[in-house]
């Protein structure tokens, strides 16, 4: 009895801090292919010397790929922000890539096209450990606090600058478990790129976390972990980037 | 609702805590208060416990109204507790259990970040804040000064830092005492010398904090006074370097061919703006131009440029117009040659390009000169109609010198956030003399298998010319204020000038001739052509997102061009005089109209666009046998309308589909329009026809692509197909008496073509053993007048391959390859001479690791052509080895011994069935050599055991 009248005075007395944990955000996401073709072990120093020095001012227009982050306190979906074209120009599809997120009952649910098939990873959450450093910047007018884990498949440093004052623990891609919004990701010292470029903050309806009706192969997060491994090996041994065209996501 | 996900969580942990081990006297609870210096409190803070060895966390909370928070039965153990709220230095304390069950930490003050650094700095410039203890650094790369500043002007824009007038520096107040860099000091303790001297640029981050005096440093005694310190990061220069390699090598005399040498030198240095490159190279081992990864590391980031082409079209894959002429490339020519005949080359050229985000320039020279000496046997065999043919062998001598200084200018500038300008310049100024000896003799069969030798011709030609051809081009785009609406104009002004001097000398013998005189023809004439062209054009293109999955694009082209050519033929047995028949000089103007729209719709990886362009082509042009005398006048007009659709859909799973259907239209070019007589060939004369049309091409082709990176399976397919509309075909006409063939261009109506191709790849091991295969169908009919009568014929061509790659260690790989390819063509005129033409190929390459740094390459490659008909069978295998050892630790040198073609078989050949002919050639080409090389890359040299392809 005391405790919901304990919850029904914070209810009340949080109407505006209410508003402040629900949402979309929008993010750029940015591969920079030429310090991913960099770290190609199978690769001579001259060859990669020659991707860069022949492409840099490709690289340089690349404008990333919008991606949207629905979230609440208790469920995040994570996927691509539009299929329409970008700026009049032509429409490149995008595989299919949903991250759905349930914090209250620590389960999720990925929809990843890669590698030829659909599959579906259904498990709990598995936060990745988080060290928490002391930086603080502005993200998308938001003051971020800077924490740092790294992927133990792809042995990749990841760096997340999460925000201080929106108490939400999604995240974009797989990425979650920090007491705020991630509102940037940083995969490899700037291999790649998560930025957020605005936060709305709105009511969700059932149809911004609805994920598609999708068949799928489904696995766990082990199964999913052991595949990315697996074509990592094979795409290294075979000389070839285990990342780029319709490979896996990096 | 926040408070609700933090009850969940809390409930959450609490639970989980509660049943993973009962409470246990080792557990304990921690609270305490957030709040700030006037200890108000700070609701709604975030508290995180971390791990006090990694900094990993472990638990998280909120504060409540009153700033509480409280961890709940927590492990014992080393902890950080860690406080944040916006606007504040956050909090940190380490936490050292008392062993009691509840530690409180009472009231924690969160010391506010100054306003002036939190809006200036982390709001303005976006610069993130490190926080060490007292010490708060940040990143001034982000401030922006303009280029040339020194640190002091950087300096004056930080927050809390002032640089009174004789450049000393103040932080929060303070003098600063000293200014270092990287830790160090720098010219003495003056700070002033410091940042005075130091350009803003070299900086990347700033640190303000107060150090221990040098006193106290020196002592070892803390005399507890502390001197505001300035240090300042330089940045990692890992942008900046140079390399470069050379390659010597050389070969002994031997076979008959003379010492062979191949050598080649390239310098690079750049740093993150600029790249300047130089290249030399000189062989006489018929390797002509630059290989792919040479004119990479040559124009380096101005190898490719994308959007550059400024004639307006159609989106998709024909978006540009072609005007079908006779313009050698502009740009530094890559690879070419085809080991053809002997050929000494040299070439060099530099290249520099400066890249900001903002301003793009590259130039480059390039100059080139290539000597190829080729001795050919050639033979023709051309169905008359009926049952007749002429043969004709030819064997020639010929040697070329040609050498070629190219320039080129690129330079983009992004006037403001919306506006792009390029302009682009391109030039070529080369010369070239030529030498041509030929024999030639012509047999007429006329149907009953015996032969009789009708021509004997003897022919010497001279030529010398000169060129030069320019192309600028400046291009606008500007993108409007809705997004996705663009607009480009773009201007092209093209100039290309040709001096041409030909001496010819023939001696033709006619032995079928009836009279005396015709017998014999001899020739000696001096043949000179001036020829100029100049061409403007001016293009223009809309496009409208009209809609959110619909673009509309519309586009104009216009098109002048202006050709004058002077062409003298005079007879140097008769006085020079001037021979009329073969003389020429004409002007043409050309005008081209071009307007066209199309529609696209484009959402979810599918793209379809379909549109419509009404096109004028007014052809007006004067000509006269001399300048002098009275011209005459050729006025033609052509209008169409042309159609254009396009489809391309992304499927899932990395299958995709296309289709397309367009209509392609060439300009007949100048020298077809015109009635003048070429006669360097005496025995094949050649004529303009001032009737010509515009070739229209209707071009239908589809393809489906499937790719599985996880299987690594691939699959490709297409149909394409041509039909052609006023098609210009060269008919031929054979004189009775002299067996001369003259051909001119004509419009025909009907030829088409159909083809397919197949291919699929698949591993027979993952990452092991990998197959492809593919297969070729291609059935073309072609129509040509010979003598009048319309001759149709029927080309068929199959061709299979097969590509086995093996990788099954590190140290091994071996590819086969094997095609066949048949070509059967029938002659509608002669079916007599129906026949079938096979080539096929059949190569091994073998690539081996042996121990100590050393490999072997070896390829074996063996050509079959046959043609039974003609009794043409050739079989060349060529065995390439070579073996090189990387010397040293440093692995940046490389010694080869290389031997081609060790069985001594080279040869040159090809054989083609055309409209009403199939002719063969045989070209004498260098044969076997060795080759001791060096090799020197300041990058290093890796040794190859598998091909290249990353992607």
């Amino acid at each position: 009895m005391k405790n919901i009248f304990v919850l029904l005075c914070l209810l009340t007395g949080s109407v505006t801090m209410a508003q402040k944990s629900e949402g979309v955000a929008t993010y750029v996401r940015k591969e920079h292919w030429l310090k991913i073709t960099n770290r190609l072990t199978f690769l001579s120093q001259e060859q990669k010397d020659r991707e860069t020095q022949t492409w840099k001012n490709w690289e340089e227009d690349n404008k990333g790929i919008k991606m949207k982050l629905a979230f609440s306190p208790n469920e995040s979906l994570y996927t691509y922000n539009s299929d329409e074209p970008e700026e009049g120009g032509y429409s490149w599809r995008k595989s299919e890539f949903y991250l759905y997120r349930n914090f209250e009952k620590d389960k999720k649910t990925d929809i990843i096209e890669m590698l030829g098939k659909t599959y579906i990873v259904d498990d709990s959450l598995h936060a990745p450990v988080w060290k928490i450093g002391n930086q603080i910047k502005e993200v998308a007018g938001y003051i971020c606090m800077r924490a740092d884990t790294e992927d133990p498949i792809k042995k990749q440093k990841i760096t997340a600058w999460f925000a201080q004052d929106i108490p939400v623990s999604a995240g974009p891609e797989r990425m979650n478990g920090l007491p705020g919004l991630i509102l940037e990701l940083d995969v490899n010292d700037g291999d790649v790129t998560i930025e957020a470029v605005s936060v709305a903050f709105r009511p969700l309806t059932p149809e911004d976390l609805k994920l598609p009706k999708q068949k799928g192969k489904k696995m766990t997060d082990a199964a999913y972990d052991a595949l990315i491994k697996q074509h990592i090996t094979d795409r290294i041994s075979a000389r070839q980037s285990p990342y780029g065209w319709a490979g896996i996501r990096y | 609702m926040k408070n609700l996900f933090l009850l969940a969580v809390l409930c959450l942990f609490a639970a989980t805590l509660y049943a993973q081990s009962p409470a246990s006297p080792t557990r304990f609870t921690l609270q305490g208060r957030a709040v700030d210096t006037t200890s108000a409190p700070l609701a709604s803070s975030t508290v995180m416990l971390l791990n006090a060895k990694d900094s990993s966390l472990v638990n998280f909370t909120r504060t409540g109204d009153n700033g509480a928070f409280s961890f709940k039965n927590l492990k014992s153990g080393k902890y950080v507790l860690k406080i944040s709220f916006v606007g504040f230095i956050p909090y940190n304390q380490v936490i050292q259990p008392t062993g009691d069950a509840l530690m409180d930490l009472g009231a924690l003050k969160l010391k506010p970040i100054t306003r002036e650094l939190m809006e200036v700095v982390v709001r303005t410039a976006k610069a993130p804040l490190t926080i060490k203890g007292d010490t708060i650094e940040y990143n001034a790369s982000s401030f922006k000064v303009p280029p040339g500043s020194t640190v002091e002007d950087l300096l004056r824009k930080l927050p809390g830092v002032q640089v009174d007038q004789d450049g000393n520096i103040r932080a929060q107040g303070q003098e600063v005492k000293k200014v270092t860099v990287d830790g160090k000091s720098f010219f003495g303790n003056d700070p002033k010398a410091a940042t005075k001297n130091l350009q803003a640029e070299a900086i990347t981050k700033v640190q303000v904090f107060d150090d221990k005096t040098e006193q106290a440093k020196l002592t070892g005694i803390n005399d507890g006074k502390k001197e505001k310190t300035v240090n300042l990061e330089l940045k990692e220069e890992f942008k900046k370097g140079g390399f470069g390699k050379v390659t010597a090598g050389a070969g002994p005399a031997s076979n008959n061919v003379s010492a062979r040498f191949d050598g080649k030198g390239m310098y690079n240095k750049f740093d993150s703006k600029q790249q300047f490159s130089a290249i030399l190279l000189g062989n006489n081992t018929n390797q002509q131009g630059l290989s792919f990864n040479d004119y990479q590391d040559f124009r380096g980031s101005n190898a490719f440029s994308y959007n550059d082409n400024a004639d307006f079209g159609f989106s998709g894959a024909n978006r540009y117009i072609y005007f079908g002429d006779d313009n050698e490339s502009l740009t530094v020519p890559v690879g070419g040659g085809e080991g053809r005949g002997f050929s000494k080359n040299s070439a060099g050229g530099i290249n520099y390009n400066y890249d900001t985000k903002k301003t793009k320039l590259s130039t480059s020279y390039y100059y080139n000169q290539t000597r190829i000496d080729l001795d050919a046997l050639r033979e023709n065999k051309r169905y008359l109609p009926g049952t007749s043919s002429l043969r004709t062998t030819d064997t020639s001598n010929q040697s070329n010198l040609n050498t070629n200084h190219r320039i080129s200018f690129r330079f983009e500038k992004q006037l403001d956030s919306m506006q792009t300008l390029v302009v682009i310049s391109n030039g070529r100024f080369g010369n070239g003399n030529s030498n041509l000896l030929s024999l030639q003799r012509v047999f007429l069969n006329s149907g009953n298998n015996s032969e009789v030798p009708t021509t004997n011709s003897q022919t010497l030609n001279n030529t010398a010319a000169n060129q030069f051809a320019m192309a600028n081009t400046v291009l606008y785009r500007l993108k409007l204020k809705k997004k996705g609406r663009n607009l480009a104009a773009s201007g092209t002004f093209q100039t290309n000038s040709n001096d041409g001097d030909l001496l010819l000398k023939a001696r033709n013998e006619f032995f079928q001739a009836t009279s005396v005189n015709d017998m014999l023809r001899v020739l000696n004439q001096d043949q000179g052509t001036n020829s100029r062209s100049d061409q403007y054009k001016a293009n223009l293109l809309y496009v409208e997102p009209f809609a959110k999955k619909y673009t509309w694009e519309t586009f104009y082209n216009f098109s002048l061009r202006n050709d004058e050519v002077d062409r003298d033929v005079v007879n140097l047995d008769d006085s020079r005089r001037r021979v009329d028949s073969l003389s020429l000089y004409y002007k043409n103007n050309y005008l081209f109209n071009r307007l066209g729209t199309s529609l696209r719709y484009s959402f979810k990886g599918l793209n379809v666009s379909a549109g419509i362009a009404g096109q004028q082509f007014e052809l007006d042009g004067k000509f006269a046998r001399d300048q002098g005398q009275p011209l005459q006048s050729i006025r033609r007009t052509f209008t169409t309308v042309i159609p254009n659709f396009g489809l391309n859909y992304s499927l899932k799973n990395n299958k995709s589909l296309y289709a397309g259907y367009d209509v392609g239209v060439q300009i007949p070019s100048s020298r077809d329009l015109q009635p003048v007589t070429t006669n360097s060939n005496p025995l094949f004369v050649s004529r303009g026809n001032p009737n010509l049309l515009p070739q229209l091409n209707h071009n239908v082709s589809a393809y489906f692509n499937y790719f599985n990176p996880g299987s690594f399976t691939n699959f490709f397919a297409n149909v394409y197909t041509t039909y052609y509309v006023n098609q210009i075909v060269y008919s031929q006409t054979v004189d009775p008496q002299t067996n001369i063939i003259t051909t001119m261009p004509e419009n025909l109506t009907g030829g088409r073509n159909l083809g397919t191709y197949f291919g699929f790849g698949f591993p027979l091991k993952k990452t092991k053993a990998t197959l492809n295969l593919n297969t070729q169908l291609n059935f073309g009919h072609n129509l040509t007048r010979i003598n009048t009568v319309l001759n149709e014929t029927d080309n068929q061509n199959y061709s299979f391959g097969g590509q086995l790659a093996l990788t099954p260690k590190e140290w091994i790989a071996f590819y086969a390859n094997a095609n066949f390819g048949i070509t059967d063509t029938r002659y509608s005129i002669n079916t007599a001479q129906n026949q079938i033409i096979y080539n096929n190929s059949f190569r091994g390459d073998l690539n081996l690791q042996l121990p100590g740094s050393f490999f072997v390459n070896t390829s074996l490659n063996y050509r079959v052509y046959k043609n039974e008909r003609l009794n043409f069978n050739q079989q060349i295998p060529i065995l390439n080895t070579s073996i090189y050892h990387i010397l040293g630790k440093a692995k940046k040198a490389e010694v080869r011994l290389s031997a081609y073609d060790l069985l001594n078989r080279n040869i040159v050949v090809s054989q083609y069935a055309g409209q009403n002919f199939t002719s063969t050639e045989r070209i004498q080409s260098l044969a076997r050599y060795f080759m001791l090389s060096i090799t020197y890359n300041m990058r290093g040299v890796q040794g190859k055991v598998r091909r290249d392809g990353f992607y």
